[in-house]
């Protein structure tokens, strides 16, 4: 079985990079953009100038590196992790996510998935900086825009064929409208008004607009503001951190169904892989 | 593993409990930061109710976070009443009804104190830096530490105020507001409870209860509504 894989491997890898070149992040937005005239996909045009110079290209490469390099105490690649379409494919894994692993049990994310991978197949455990050290400049947001990237241009799609893909998605609908805190926010304080509604400067996206949505949940993207890459469940936190909420563990059930239902409301628009946000 | 069928999945689904528990028991390793209560089925539960399980019950927040009010995070996520109802009302994505509007009127207007010398303007360049200040209340992954700086109204996030500057528009435009309503006691006493409970007139306003949830003090808003209704103010001028 491994043997298998190993050998299908260059041919997915050769595939990616012709699909990749076909159509740019850039192309993907200016065609939403050009579709649906909404001021949230075009409020920042100096972004749009850099996103063919974005600097997460670079992050990706050291991701390929890091991907393929037999590395932790069980000194294995990550080659053999299966993101849902098989051990070793990228191609089109990551707009499929969250989504039911039998292995686990669960329905996971793709950054759980990652964590996961990282453990079984490189040994690495919750103590290493490797698994604990998520945002910035680490390991892990080089993989996930690496794996992200084999994903660009292609229609959000995450399965809902398990019972628990379902529930995960409709708990995440639950609370994405569930008021709390001392302000009273839900998501939908901020997501679901007219296109164009701004938080002091800030476009909000609408999460009832695919064509925002699809690039509202483009992650990783590199935040100019934070001169970083990000990721879905770093954006999960930053929101929750202006809701006055608690904080959340990474990888947790709620960032999981949060992440579930924002996925399937992009369903069907393209992925901008990697996407340049503010 | 390699193909996965639909009746694989199925079968899956159908063991997960037993799956899981087997796991635990045996001692196999499972990711501690992705392991949910072996004893729960989410495929059992309403949407709902595997929400609040999520919430409160999987390990997914720091309930015990500490907030600069002095409790919890679980306080912070547990829902008093208007929440509950104003949650609902969101969810269903239509209108309030009348009858529920009324009674969150009700029970919002229940809530406002008043200053004991009267509805009197404040300091409006007190009450600017209030109205432009996002700070406080803030926990997640970065709390706010409220001996570094005084919490602020947050209003500038929703409301465009004085011309001088970019505010947000989830509310409506608020500059010139006292040139254009006037400073009629009637008017003033309005502007206070708005601000206090905006749900005494707006029933599940997107808006904070900035008195109601002690985020402003009572002479914090005086100085926020002398921004807003002094002629000197910019938001008038
Ligand atoms: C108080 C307002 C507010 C609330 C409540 C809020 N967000 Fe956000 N959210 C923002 C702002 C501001 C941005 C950044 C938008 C920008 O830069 O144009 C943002 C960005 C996002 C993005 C990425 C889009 C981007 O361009 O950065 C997603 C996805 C998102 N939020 C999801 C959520 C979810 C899920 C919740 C509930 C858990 C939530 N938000 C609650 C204000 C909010
Ligand atoms: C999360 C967004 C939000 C914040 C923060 C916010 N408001 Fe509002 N405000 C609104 C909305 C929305 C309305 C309109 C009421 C409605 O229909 O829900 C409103 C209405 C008002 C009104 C009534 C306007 C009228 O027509 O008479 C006043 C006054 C006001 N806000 C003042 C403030 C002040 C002062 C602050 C800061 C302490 C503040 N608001 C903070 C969203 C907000």
């Amino acid at each position: 079985m491994i043997k298998k894989a190993l050998c299908a491997l260059p041919l997915a890898l050769a595939l990616v990079s012709t699909t990749s070149t076909a159509k740019a992040p850039e192309d993907i937005l200016d065609e939403l953009a050009a579709k649906s005239k909404s001021p949230y996909l075009t409020q920042s045009p100096q972004n749009r100038m850099m996103m063919p110079d974005n600097p997460a290209y670079d992050i990706a490469a050291e991701g390929e590196q890091l991907f393929k390099q037999k590395r932790g105490p069980k000194n294995a690649s990550l080659e053999q992790c299966d993101f849902g379409k098989g051990p070793g494919v990228l191609k089109g894994a990551y707009v499929e996510l969250p989504r039911y692993f039998s292995d686990t049990g669960k329905v996971m994310d793709f950054e759980s998935r990652l964590v996961y991978c990282m453990k079984t197949l490189q040994g690495y455990t919750d103590n290493d900086p490797q698994i604990r050290q998520r945002h910035g400049n680490t390991d892990i947001m080089k993989l996930t825009t690496y794996i992200a990237m084999q994903s660009n241009g292609m229609p959000w799609n995450p399965p809902m064929n398990h019972p628990l893909e379902k529930a995960m998605r409709d708990a995440g609908e639950e609370l994405f409208y569930r008021r709390a805190g001392p302000m009273d926010f839900n998501c939908a304080t901020c997501h679901t008004n007219p296109s164009g509604t701004r938080i002091r400067a800030s476009v909000l996206p609408n999460i009832k607009i695919p064509e925002e949505w699809t690039k509202a949940i483009s992650w990783p993207a590199y935040r100019v503001g934070h001169e970083a890459v990000r990721s879905s469940q770093h954006r999960v936190l930053e929101c929750l951190w202006q809701m006055r909420y608690p904080n959340l563990k990474p990888d947790s059930d709620v960032n999981i169904a949060l992440i579930s239902f924002w996925t399937d409301r992009a369903r069907g628009q393209p992925a901008i892989l990697p996407d340049m946000k503010r | 593993m390699l193909h996965k069928t639909p009746i694989s999945a199925a079968v899956a689904a159908a063991t997960l409990t037993l799956f899981t528990a087997g796991c635990t028991a045996t001692g196999q390793v499972q990711p501690k930061a992705t392991e949910a209560p072996a004893q729960v089925d989410y495929t059992k539960m309403k949407p709902q109710e595997l929400a609040e399980y999520l919430v409160f019950q999987s390990g997914s927040y720091d309930l015990a976070q500490p907030t600069q009010e002095g409790t919890t995070g679980k306080d912070r996520l547990t829902q008093d009443e208007l929440q509950k109802v104003c949650s609902q009302v969101a969810r269903s994505g239509k209108e309030i009804d009348d009858k529920t509007a009324e009674r969150i009127n009700k029970m919002a207007m229940a809530t406002i104190k008043y200053p004991e010398g009267g509805i009197k303007l404040g300091d409006w360049r007190k009450g600017r830096d209030i109205a432009w200040s996002g700070f406080g209340f803030r926990t997640a992954h970065n709390p706010d530490d409220h001996n570094r700086g005084t919490p602020g109204g947050n209003c500038y996030n929703c409301h465009q105020l004085a011309a001088d500057r970019t505010g947000g528009t989830i509310g409506p435009s608020l500059t010139g507001y006292g040139k254009i309503r006037g400073s009629s006691p009637e008017m003033l006493k309005y502007a206070y409870e708005v601000i206090y409970n905006p749900h005494a007139y707006f029933a599940c306003t997107q808006m904070p209860r900035s008195g109601a949830k002690g985020l402003l003090t009572q002479q914090q808003i005086l100085d926020v509504m002398a921004y807003l209704f002094d002629p000197a103010s910019p938001v008038n001028k």
